[in-house]
């Protein structure tokens, strides 16, 4: 008789997402967990290994820089799949919906409108105008629909009560989303069996929905059909896997900056053939390296002239360009307000409480309870910078506590979230196939397309943090990823 | 296509075709000189150096012309860009680069060859069984030339990867005809027939050629053959006719580009050649006016077709 996969676990102080306060095991993940505990150690063992040697033949790896030694790792995905119920699916859905569309009409408003959140006070216009991803040059530019947003990644977390909240938004050019669709097919390879009885919504979709909302921002003048692009900085960028799985799944061109020049305010790749127009790019480079003669002059990854062909309506960018001020995490703050302000409703899914440190009041406060909050950087990202108060030493303190008041707009302090855990496969240390249950702390990375209608791709990445008690879930330091299945609609019985 | 795919492509066909060639090279040259203990070692694997034309190189790096010390330069070494470790990993960049446009169990191929080689003790393989080492180079590179046959379109794509393999192969065959004629003279006993035996088989011609010649080893028949037949896949007028083929199908217009045109010419003197007449001219100066041929054609791909980016590393390094 193999031991009980679950046996020994433990639940910890906080909100697990296959347990609940007593122990028991949540609705929605009971049949699942009847199928995983029938798996032997031996079972696990050989899974893994199957899942491993998947992920390296199709070199899915990811890059993480600073490191020389093997700069490429394994993608690493943990056989305990996320279950994510039809109801709880639909509230995460409509907030996001109205998120992102609040986020688009803020951007369009900006960058193409009468600026009225700024008139009306609603966000003060010093801190857009100070944003290092506020770009001056973007005014103008037009986005068929307004759909600036095309691919937003919404980082999502739940807290001590089980709450959905919004952590942080990505319009730039969020990744992760080739690893969604990667976990799910190698889950079906090595897993079969979980997946039985069992009703998952698919997400192999993603390629045509994200190629008919390119298409359907192309600018009036495009061909019929329009032909798409991915713009990647190149083989050597940690996400390069992402950019040439989006464009196999779309089958159109992964193009460098090299690839395309713009004659006449016209963007041209270069082929065997010749020139050939390009209508939309579907840019995976920051907006700073775009185009020289804009941005930075030396750069080499970008187009000179591309901004130039953009604002003639020749072609259409997305992510839109200046699409980082609303990433800025002094932005942030002021979602909830400017969803009010555009859509007239209240916000479905909260924010986590946030210290405004540019207003004294609040910066003194926080500042006095530093070592109970969490400090991030307004305008970094991958989990680099943050200090968690609870876990920093008295000097990392000292130093966060002096770089707020230097510069309190670059930072924002959070209350703490106790995020959600989720039983995680841990290896013991004693060799193979005695790896075992813990819980880990969890977050998760909804993927919401924005073209004819705001549509929101079922589940999303879900990343773990490895580390015992870390909150840290960022692959670049060593966080791990669960396959997500949100369940259909009727598949509530259990 | 995009240009910059059409050169990957072409050049994940050249370093797939150089790995292939330079392990039978190796093994030939290994396993002839264990049949034939009389041959003189040094000399054969110094002339298998001037096949892959990297004597100078060699000779940089090594004091003395010794097997173990030629193998490790032509399997493993890491500054030798044609070094079959080398090459295939050339050869998985170049397929990174166009992951999106070949077809993922192609991708898989190349990628699953190359750690695959990464994760041997090749030094041991070469103490022990260089046998093992060389057939498994040969058959993960021709499952990878079956598994690009058998899963990508006959689009253009395919069409730059066919023609690099062809260009390269065109390039070695050649090679390795002016080297083995070039120095060994006849001498009418049982060891020539050895020696074109291996000449034959360092090209996987050998069961070919008896099935059109019979046992008859002759010293102009192996010539004829690996220059100019045109059924044989390794001849070298076989590897024009289809690399012409394929930058004919690549072409636009009605007129012929200059890459077609410069191999046209190549291929059409070839065509017509007579192996008696060429062998009167002079066949070592015949055999360089070919390579320098195709090397002027692969220029000509580049230019035409390429970004315009200097040729890689294989060719520079090379020429040092």
């Amino acid at each position: 008789m193999a031991p009980d996969l679950f046996e020994g676990y433990e639940r910890g102080p906080f909100f697990d997402e296959i347990f609940d306060s007593e122990d028991g095991v949540r609705t929605h993940y009971r049949s699942l967990a009847e199928r995983l505990r029938g798996l032997s150690p031996g079972d696990l063992e050989r899974t893994e290994r199957l899942r491993d040697s998947i992920f390296r033949s199709r070199g899915i790896t990811f890059a993480v820089y600073g490191e020389s030694q093997g700069i490429e790792r394994t993608w690493p995905l943990d056989l305990i799949p996320r279950v994510i119920p039809a109801d709880e699916w639909s509230h995460v859905e409509r907030g996001l919906v109205q998120r992102v569309t609040a986020l688009n009409r803020f951007l369009e408003d900006l960058y193409a409108g009468e600026r009225a959140a700024l008139h009306d006070g609603v966000v003060p216009r010093w801190l857009v105008q100070s944003s290092a991803g506020f770009v001056r040059e973007a005014h103008g530019i037009p986005v068929p629909r307004g759909a600036r947003c095309l691919v937003s990644g919404i980082d999502i977390v739940r807290d001590g009560d089980g709450v959905y909240r919004v952590l942080e938004d990505n319009v730039r050019t969020p990744s992760g989303i080739s690893y969604v669709l990667e976990n799910r097919s190698a889950m079906t390879r090595v897993l079969p069996v979980a997946f039985a009885q069992l009703r998952v919504r698919p997400v192999n979709h993603y390629g045509s929905s994200l190629l008919a909302a390119l298409r359907s921002v192309a600018p009036p003048s495009a061909g019929d059909p329009p032909r798409v692009v991915v713009l990647t900085p190149g083989v050597y960028n940690s996400a390069y896997f992402e950019h040439a799985f989006l464009a196999r799944q779309m089958g159109v061109e992964l193009v460098e900056g090299r690839d395309l020049v713009v004659e006449d305010h016209v963007v041209c790749m270069r082929t065997t053939r010749g020139l050939v127009r390009v209508d939309v790019i579907y840019k995976r480079i920051d907006d700073d390296f775009l185009d020289p003669v804009v941005f930075r002059s030396g750069s080499t990854l970008g187009v000179p002239g591309l901004l130039a062909a953009a604002r003639a309506g020749n072609v259409t960018i997305s992510n839109s360009v200046g699409n980082g001020v609303a990433d800025d995490k002094a932005l942030y703050p002021y979602l909830p307000a400017l969803i009010r302000f555009y859509l007239g409703e209240e916000p479905i899914l909260p924010n986590v409480e946030t210290y405004l440190l540019w207003e004294p009041e609040q910066r003194a406060a926080a500042l006095a309870r530093l070592h109970e909050l969490v400090v991030k950087p307004v305008d970094a990202s991958g989990g680099y910078g943050i200090v968690i108060g609870p876990k920093a030493s008295e000097e990392e303190l000292a130093a966060c506590h002096k770089n707020i008041e230097e510069n309190p707009r670059g930072y924002i302090a959070q209350e703490v979230v106790a995020l959600s855990r989720h039983p995680t496969l841990i290896e013991s240390g004693a060799g193979a196939g005695t790896a075992r249950l813990e819980g880990r702390h969890i977050d998760l990375r909804p993927f919401v397309l924005s073209g004819e209608r705001v549509e929101v791709i079922p589940g999303g990445l879900t990343r773990v943090a490895l580390r015992r008690g870390s909150l840290v879930v960022n692959s670049s330091q060593g966080g791990g990823s669960k396959d997500t299945w949100v369940l259909a609609q009727d598949e509530e019985a259990g | 296509m995009l240009s910059r795919h059409a050169e990957d492509l072409f050049w994940a066909g050249r370093y797939i075709e150089r790995a292939d060639d330079t392990a039978r090279l190796l093994d030939v040259t290994y396993h002839g000189l264990l049949e034939s203990p009389l041959a003189d070692a040094a000399t054969s694997w110094r002339e298998l150096l001037e096949v892959l034309s990297l004597e100078h190189a060699f000779d940089a790096r090594h004091p003395t012309v010794t097997g173990a010390a030629v193998s490790a330069f032509l399997v493993l070494d890491a500054d030798n860009p044609g070094a079959i470790t080398s090459a295939v990993s050339h050869a998985r960049e170049n397929a990174r680069n166009v992951r999106e446009r070949i077809s993922t169990e192609l991708w898989e191929a190349i990628n699953t060859f190359h750690l695959e080689l990464r994760g041997r003790n090749l030094r041991e393989d070469l103490e022990r069984q260089p046998y093992q080492l060389y057939s498994l180079v040969k058959s993960r590179c021709q499952a990878i030339a079956g598994v690009a046959s058998e899963t990508m379109s006959r689009d253009d794509g395919w069409r730059f990867l066919l023609l690099g393999r062809m260009l390269e192969r065109a390039e070695m065959t050649c090679r390795l005809l002016s080297v083995r004629f070039g120095s060994h003279a006849s001498t009418g006993l049982h060891a020539d027939v050895h020696y074109w035996m291996a000449v034959l088989k360092s090209v996987s011609a050998f069961e070919a050629y008896v099935k059109v010649n019979r046992a008859e080893i002759d010293r102009t028949d192996v010539l004829e053959f690996l220059l100019l037949s045109r059924e044989f896949p390794r001849s070298v007028l076989f590897c024009l006719r289809a690399s012409e083929r394929e930058l004919a199908r690549l072409g636009a217009g009605l007129q012929p580009s200059r890459p077609e045109r410069l191999l046209g010419r190549l291929r059409a003197d070839l065509e017509f050649a007579d192996v008696h007449e060429l062998l009167e001219a002079g066949l070592v100066e015949s055999l360089e006016t070919v390579q320098d041929g195709i090397r002027s054609a692969a220029d000509a791909v580049a230019s035409h077709f390429f970004l315009g980016s200097a040729s890689p590393t294989l060719h520079a390094f090379e020429a040092a």
